[in-house]
């Protein structure tokens, strides 16, 4: 029952690849819809579950509160990323990018990783753990490098495949160490491993494995190049959806599995947090290219996830969720408008931006402000879910690290100025005019941005949220 | 929705009004924008009425109180989870900077009169700011506190970067880093007080219930008040505010130098000192002494300054330096002088700024030097400009004299916590700042305003025009109302300083 939204996915996913067998090359832009369609019947059916599921296969895979939220998180990230993707893969976008064929398969192993992804969230046992990580994780080198032509594309995929290759085989060792110490693959039951260094060196191994999924420092190396090779709407893709499936880990790991030991821990967590997010922050300001930006924000923003791991309490589920979902939606919002800009101009660096609220004031209205909730900027959610997370931090004793958060989220400040300054102060091209924008991305954006204001003021997705989890940690078995 | 919502909400209402005109209608936002913060001072007015007859009672329990009253308290759960909520009311000190707020967005919308690029945009993001402003005096819940207080900073950097003049991108990147790096430090400070006190409320009152450790006071006190202090200016933390303002517009300069500086003080005050009484004694010496530097910083600073801008700028680092000095001294005299001290710095280089922006708008310099015998030509701005010089330098009559005289006796008569001879020597230094106001003030005005016209273009401008001489009126009265009359308005604030004295005293 639970599965239904994982099995619309997949059906939608074959439909796709089989559709594209019969039709002509000017029918193919009916893929893109058939997608999004399937997508929103996912949607649906993901709400439709009943939040509280159960366990299936033998506890192999078990569905609860959390899942039903990451479910929600994933599908949306997913759809969001169809319908940004529509214009260039259907090469409607006034500036084309060379070598975006095969739309079928574009739509298909994107619906794969989103299957991975979701099971990932409900795995409940080392093998499925690791099968559907690597489900989501693998068709996702492919996207990375779709660009065919373009070799940073290809070098974007070949960074992606050895950096997550390896990470994901020094993972599997940790994994297969565990299992031999605790002698279980029950995710639930490896706390009943003996403590030894032998255990503490594999747990170093799985989290190294668990980093470098969420770009979280000294893992983040890869993200800057793979985001920028790929082509945008999957460098939206994997700064959300990607980034969600870290957090997912981290959930798998820290909460489920570590909890005990975490308050050992916490200086070490804290002070990852810090260096992740200061390097994020402090490299992305020297950066041009906008895409490369976004990958050191994202990597900073890891860092503010991390905050929200420090205290193994109840009100730490529904922060980190509240904030992913927040993350999303800014960070969705802020990729629309690169990716509409891309599409009608070609331009993708910063100094490129100028004069844009002059030309489009209600799409550069809309980017700033979601530039403005990724900064923390009140009264927008993106400050609302970071001040949840800080509250997690400060709540775990560790006062310091909101002081380098805080500070940073105003050097991350600086940089989105930086793009602020570009469309709102800098004077306009020469010969600047209105830039049409499709009424999909139009709409899509506009809704990211009643997302990004309401998220932040009307309490009742929070609430919501924080009734269903709160009550994860006490039903996790002791 | 009470009267205290309606207040914050009102320019938010005005800004949706504005931001709907459509753009060959743009004459028009200018009228609506002064209708609307109208009724904003038409609100506050009603406020401070209510508040009197409603507080008039209370004058006598107070003296002995140890938790803030509040009046039209209004309370919505928000994140209710969290123990976040809407929570807003007034006391005395609201009353006073709601007062100042609303006539200087009053005020600065009439200045802002000739203002014809993107007209728009400017208005809506000045509301905006007016917005925070005046949440973060009637908020009484430290997250809606901080929502409001960081909103309140925001918007300068496009009001600077877009409308303002001279290097305007580097100045209001300085600005709004600087402010925001100070108001992190507060938010370490507001979720430590979440977390610490064990309540789970942000409600400011309930938090006053607590007694924090002495160690926790100690170090969270020079966070609490560093942080707010780079918003009121505090020496060495004062850099963005001579950049900022002089680079800034005329209604920005007016709304920052006269109302945003001020949140930095009032924080310290209600925030500071209200939750970390013991700290305050730990460390009041200290910013004491670091205040005078301020104080006389400023105004030496201010003595070398050709632009006029710059010069008023640094004439506010000085008297800034004064509300943190009252609020350092830790005694009644001193909490009282600052908070007059607000309010009359806020009036008065309210006035400063707006003049300068008319000065500037006929002559298109604003380097003292190459300006001479307007008052000749336009003999209403010469006339207040002179007002606000006079009560900057604290003359009898006018405002600044009630403020700056309360400090001064705040400091001279000392406190229980630390050294009265330190304090009487530090007060004594501050004092000599006075002298140098003058030599400035007076220096500076002379110059521009006296003896004969320098250039002959001078010749053909004109004076205040009719929405000019409204705003430099209003401040001007103003000025004097308080400066004449002040019992009134040492009575509306005193009772609401008992609580912060007695928490001092145990």
């Amino acid at each position: 029952m639970f599965m239904c939204p994982h099995f619309t996915v997949i059906a939608t996913a074959f439909a796709v690849l089989l559709i594209d067998l019969f039709l002509q090359e000017r029918q193919r832009w009916l893929l893109g819809t058939v997608t999004a369609g399937g997508l929103v019947l996912a949607f649906l059916a993901a709400v439709m579950t009943p939040i509280h599921g159960g366990a299936m296969f033998g506890g192999r895979f078990e569905a609860n509160a959390v899942t039903w939220w990451f479910n929600i998180i994933f599908i949306l990230a997913a759809l969001v990323t169809v319908i940004i993707s529509m214009d260039m893969v259907n090469g409607n976008a006034k500036v084309r990018v060379r070598g975006m064929g095969a739309r079928g398969e574009y739509f298909a192993v994107m619906l794969f990783t989103l299957t991975g992804m979701m099971y990932f969230a409900a795995a409940r046992d080392l093998v499925t753990f690791y099968v559907s990580l690597e489900l989501a994780t693998i068709p996702m080198f492919a996207l990375a490098s779709w660009r065919r032509e373009d070799a940073k594309s290809g070098e974007a995929g070949l960074k992606y495949v050895i950096l997550a290759m390896i990470s994901s085989s020094l993972m599997l060792y940790g994994l297969a160490l565990i299992y031999g110490l605790s002698g279980t693959s029950s995710l639930t039951h490896l706390a009943l491993a003996k403590q030894s260094p032998l255990l503490w060196f594999a747990v170093a191994l799985v989290l190294a494995g668990a980093g470098a999924k969420f770009t979280v420092a000294p893992f983040h190396f890869w993200a800057a190049d793979v985001y920028e090779g790929a082509p945008t709407p999957i460098t939206a893709y994997l700064s959300v959806a990607s980034k969600c499936t870290g957090l997912v880990f981290m959930f798998q790991f820290m909460f489920v599995f570590f909890s005990e030991w975490l308050s050992n821990m916490g200086f070490l967590f804290a002070s990852i947090a810090a260096i992740t997010m200061t390097i994020g922050n402090t490299v992305a300001i020297v950066q041009t290219n906008i895409k490369r930006f976004m990958a050191f924000s994202s990597i900073s923003q890891a860092g503010y996830f991390l905050m929200g791991f420090l205290s193994p309490q109840a009100p730490a589920v529904p922060a980190l969720l509240y904030y992913m979902l927040i993350y999303l939606v800014s960070n969705m919002g802020v990729f629309t408008a690169i990716i509409w800009y891309a599409n009608e101009t070609g331009r993708e660096d910063i100094d490129e931006y100028h004069g844009l609220s002059r030309t489009n004031p209600l799409m550069a209205l809309m980017m700033m402000v979601c530039l403005f909730s990724l900064a923390g900027i009140p009264p927008l959610s993106g400050f609302v879910g970071k001040f949840f997370l800080f509250s997690i931090a400060s709540s775990a004793g560790y006062h310091w690290l909101v002081a380098v958060a805080a500070v940073n989220s105003t050097i991350s400040l600086y940089y989105y100025l930086r793009v602020v300054r570009q469309m709102y102060i800098e004077p306009v091209y020469p010969d600047a005019q209105f830039i049409p924008v499709p009424k999909k991305m139009v709409w899509t954006e506009g809704f990211l941005f009643a997302a990004v204001l309401l998220l932040g003021i009307v309490p009742t997705l929070y609430e919501h949220i924080h009734a269903d989890t709160v009550g994860w940690f006490a039903a996790l078995p002791k | 929705m009470g009267l205290v919502s309606w207040i914050i909400i009102m320019p938010f209402l005005t800004m949706l009004a504005v931001v709907s005109v459509p753009d060959r209608h743009w004459r028009m936002i200018r009228w609506i924008s002064a209708f609307g913060t109208g009724i904003s001072l038409a609100l506050a007015v009603t406020l401070t009425v209510r508040f009197w007859h409603a507080a008039a009672g209370d004058a006598t329990t107070m003296i002995a109180a140890k938790a803030t009253k509040l009046y039209f308290v209004e309370r919505i759960p928000w994140f209710e989870s969290l123990g976040i909520q809407y929570f807003v009311g007034t006391d005395g000190i609201s009353v006073a900077m709601v007062i100042l707020t609303s006539i200087i967005i009053f005020t600065g919308s009439l200045a802002s009169w000739y203002v014809d690029n993107r007209v728009k945009e400017f208005y809506a993001l000045l509301l905006l700011l007016v917005t925070g402003v005046f949440g973060v005096f009637l908020s009484f819940d430290l997250f809606l506190f901080f929502m409001f207080y960081e909103l309140a900073v925001l918007p300068m950097y496009l009001l600077i970067g877009i409308w303002g003049t001279g290097p305007k991108e580097y100045s209001a990147m300085k600005l709004t880093l600087m402010l925001l790096v100070g108001s992190a430090f507060v938010l370490v400070g507001f979720l430590a007080f979440y977390h610490v006190s064990g309540l789970k409320t942000f409600d400011l009152i309930r938090l006053g219930e607590i007694a924090y450790a002495d160690g926790f006071q100690r170090w969270m006190f020079p966070m609490i008040f560093v942080g707010f202090g780079v918003l009121g200016a505090l020496y060495p933390l004062h850099t963005w505010s001579p950049d900022g303002h002089s680079s800034a517009p005329t209604a920005v300069s007016m709304l920052h130098a006269g109302v945003l500086m001020k949140l930095g003080g009032y924080g310290a005050l209600r925030i500071g000192i209200y939750l970390l009484p013991e700290g305050a004694k730990w460390w009041g010496i200290f910013f004491m002494a670091l205040t005078t530097i301020n104080i006389l910083y400023g105004a030496l600073g201010a003595i070398r300054q050709t632009d006029l801008k710059y010069f008023t700028a640094y004439s506010s680092v000085s008297h800034c330096g004064f509300v943190l000095f009252g609020v350092a001294t830790l005694n009644m005299m001193g909490f009282k002088g600052a908070v007059l001290q607000m309010f009359s710095h806020g009036i008065m280089t309210g006035l400063f700024f707006g003049l300068i922006g008319m000065v500037y708008g006929r002559t298109h310099t604003r380097v003292i030097p190459e300006m001479g015998g307007l008052g000749k030509v336009m003999p209403w701005l010469a006339t207040t400009f002179y007002i606000a010089g006079l009560a900057s330098l604290g003359l009898p009559g006018l405002s600044g004299f009630v403020a700056e005289t309360h400090v001064f006796l705040g400091g001279f008569f000392g406190n229980d916590f630390s050294s009265h001879l330190l304090m009487k020597t530090l007060t004594i230094i501050a004092t000599m700042s006075i002298v140098v106001t003058a030599v400035y003030v007076l220096r500076g005005l002379a110059q521009v305003f006296q003896g004969p016209i320098t250039d002959h273009h001078f010749d053909e401008l004109t004076d205040a025009t009719w929405p000019e001489r409204i705003a430099t009126g209003v401040l001007v009265a103003t000025l004097l109302v308080v400066g004449l009359l002040p019992g009134p308005f040492i009575n509306l604030i005193e009772p609401s300083i008992y609580p912060l004295l007695n928490r001092l005293h145990g």
